[in-house]
């Protein structure tokens, strides 16, 4: 009946009265249902749970003390009584200050106010009121009306921030990547300053493959990108805003066997295509580089292509893109850390160019700037087929903190060469190119020659004690690489700093096999991060001095 | 020569004591609404009507104690009547501070209540004095 319903929906419209009489009024009572401990007010105790209290923790519950006249419950444990019991007693409690509230026509000077409940009449009211991030305490007459002093211009641009995707004239700059499954989807906005390496999966197939928009050149550089970031994604107004175009950087072909080679003719548009059996300028790659001021604004976009050919067998090639922001007039050097290294961000390494000791600031500026891989201290990364011939080039950058250890294993038959295996072995353990110096921070800078750490190489011979050890060669099977950090600096905020770096090879000798006959060697390299630090001596301040010296003349003029 | 001088005595001395206690009192009050606006929570629409009265009461006082020491002093029955009147305005302001104001502290309750007992006093006073020059 229509009666029940509208007493219902008043109960529900206004929410529960505060309570405000002292007398029911219980702040530790927290369990409900249940006794709390010491809590002479909870109405849950009976008798023999206040018996069990060593004290009251809430002795009193009044109201405001500011009131010239108010009601107080006080509790209190009587101890001499056996048992411990409880008194409760409801006493007036009298402010003797002449400033004392006599009274009060503000309801919500004493008491929070209770919220208004929504209903479908004040709704629109509340949410104005309450709906934006923040709520003024002021009342609203205070408010200026900040919408109605500058509406919204539709020509008006902000600046990208991080984060933000970046925008193209018709959506955003798509940076494919897998989304719940390896799966591509082009779906994904590439944030602006958020640099990015994702690697997804795409299915093909050869016959159509000039028609599929994903493998094509075009697909990635069609659009051009938007300067700066436009208030409302309109079409039409974006004429006004400056868009820049994305040039193509390099174009790198890549053959069916996995061999790159690039293109010199870098800049011309290469568009897929059937060829006997073959897909050939399919994408495989795609590489975005970004060039942004350092307000906010894009201007230059250049993408770097690898291309390859798909054979007919193949259902799904593999995509990798990558995208990366340099502010303009700067050379990109990301840090592992500042200044101390973080855990986990790789090590910098780097060689020393020809012609030093000569003093120049200039000269280490060839010591490689991690953005180059080869260049990194680098560990033999294991593989799922475990030959160290054939994982050729497979390498993991040390990261500081994190102790690696990697090996292979090398089958070794009677027609095996000592010393092309050693030469082989030592590129397999050290990689191409091993670096000579190792960054003593994060952010060491390459001028600075004595934040760089030396690589100390050490070769110590299994078989130490052996008549054979000058006529056999040695074959090395392991590389350690121990690096020795330090904290440095304050002890509330101590920074790594990398204080020594040994590379031991180990080697052994390699007896002669007889024929038809094979041998395993497992080769191992690892890699160990040891604190050196010594324990922080806090330090004290010195005792003050008394220094009293009199004057010259004090004594003038006995002396 | 007392018989012939209608003017009240009693009604002189509590009009020029009236006067000084209105100063001392509209300076504590205005502290006092200072005081409770601070230490408070004392919302603009809420300040303003009671700031607004306090002032009313003080631009009323000033023509009210003038009217009446001239009618008084003049021994005329018109000034003192219209100072009557404006005191009628006066006592209402002052029950509003007393009763209405957004926070009444018990000093706020012990001035109005003495300058009510000295308006009170007062217009009795007049009364008598006006009836003393009609007759």
């Amino acid at each position: 009946p229509a009666d029940i319903r509208d007493a219902a929906e008043a109960r529900v419209r206004s929410a529960p009265a505060p309570v405000t009489d002292v007398a029911r009024l219980c702040v530790c009572d927290l369990l409900v249902a249940q006794c709390d401990a010491n809590c002479c007010c909870d109405p849950d105790c009976s008798a023999e749970d206040f018996s069990l209290f060593t004290a009251c923790s809430v002795p009193a519950v009044t109201g405001d003390s500011q009131l010239c006249r108010q009601k107080a419950a006080v509790y209190s444990l009587d101890v001499e009584a056996n048992p411990p019991e409880r008194t409760f007693k409801l006493i007036d409690q009298v402010n003797p200050s002449i400033f004392c509230i006599h009274a009060t026509n503000y309801k919500e000077a004493l008491y929070l106010k209770s919220p208004e409940i929504p209903t479908p009449e004040n709704f629109d009211q509340l949410l104005d009121k309450f709906g934006g991030a923040t709520f003024s305490a002021e009342p609203d007459s205070w408010n200026l009306d900040t919408d109605a002093q500058n509406p919204p211009d539709a020509n008006e641009t902000s600046r990208y921030e991080f984060g933000v995707p970046v925008q193209t004239e018709d959506a955003f700059l798509r940076l494919p990547s897998p989304v719940v499954s390896s799966w591509c989807s082009d779906a994904n906005p590439a944030g602006f300053l958020v640099n990015q390496a994702t690697k997804c999966i795409r299915s093909v197939s050869v016959e159509k493959c000039d028609s599929i928009q994903a493998l094509s050149m075009l697909f990635y550089i069609n659009s051009s990108i938007l300067a700066v970031k436009p208030k409302f994604l309109i079409p039409s107004v974006h004429g006004s805003v400056f868009q820049v175009n994305i040039t193509v950087q390099s174009i790198v072909v890549q053959s069916l066997n996995g061999m790159r080679t690039a293109l010199s003719s870098g800049d011309v548009l290469r568009l897929p295509m059937v060829l006997d059996d073959l897909c050939i300028n399919a994408v495989l790659g795609v590489n975005y580089h970004i060039t942004h001021t350092d307000t906010g604004e894009i201007i230059e976009a250049a993408a770097a292509f690898v291309l390859g050919a798909i054979s007919k067998e193949a259902l799904s090639i593999e995509q990798s893109f990558e995208i990366s922001f340099t502010q303009e007039n700067t050379q990109p050097v990301p840090l592992s850390g500042n200044p101390g290294y973080v855990v986990g961000l790789p090590v910098r390494a780097g060689f020393q160019p020809p012609g030093y000791p000569f003093p120049a600031a200039f000269l280490f500026a060839a010591l490689a700037l991690s953005s180059n891989r080869h260049s990194q201290l680098t560990i033999l990364q294991s593989t799922a087929s475990q030959d160290c011939l054939a994982a050729q080039g497979a390498r993991a950058p040390v990261l500081f903190g994190y102790n690696m250890i990697s090996g292979c294993k090398l089958r070794i038959t009677a027609a095996v060469k000592c010393q092309p295996l050693a030469q082989t072995l030592l590129d397999v353990l050290k990689g191409q190119s091993f670096p000579e110096y190792v960054a003593s921070f994060g952010n060491s800078q390459a001028q600075d020659v004595l934040d760089w750490v030396p690589i100390t190489q050490l070769h110590i011979s299994e078989q130490m004690i052996s008549h054979t050890l000058q006529s056999s060669c040695q074959i090395p099977v392991s590389l350690g690489i121990e690096v020795k950090w330090t904290k440095y600096g304050s002890l509330v905020n101590p920074q790594a700093r990398i204080v020594n770096v040994t590379a031991t090879v180990t080697t052994t000798t390699l007896k002669q096999l007889p024929s038809g006959r094979e041998r395993i060697i497992p080769i191992m390299s690892s890699v160990v991060f040891t604190d050196i630090s010594s324990p922080a001596e806090p330090s004290y301040k010195a005792w003050p001095t008394i220094d009293i010296k009199l004057p010259f003349d004090f004594f003038y003029p006995f002396v | 020569n007392n018989s012939s001088q209608l003017s009240s005595l009693p009604l002189q001395i509590l009009l020029y004591v009236n006067g000084i206690y209105y100063i001392f009192y509209f300076l504590a009050t205005l502290a006092m609404i200072i005081y409770k606006s601070q230490v408070f929570s004392y919302p603009d629409d809420l300040l303003a009507p009671d700031l607004a009265v306090l002032f009313l009461m003080a631009i009323l006082e000033v023509p009210r104690l003038y009217l009446g020491f001239k009618g008084n002093l003049t021994e005329a029955e018109a000034p003192l009547g219209l100072s009557l009147g404006l005191t009628v305005g006066s006592v209402v302001l002052c029950v509003y501070l007393l009763l209405w104001q957004t926070y009444v502290l018990w000093a706020d309750v012990l001035l109005n209540a003495l300058l009510l007992s000295a308006y009170g006093l007062e217009s009795g006073l007049k009364v008598t004095a006006i009836a003393a020059f009609v007759s």
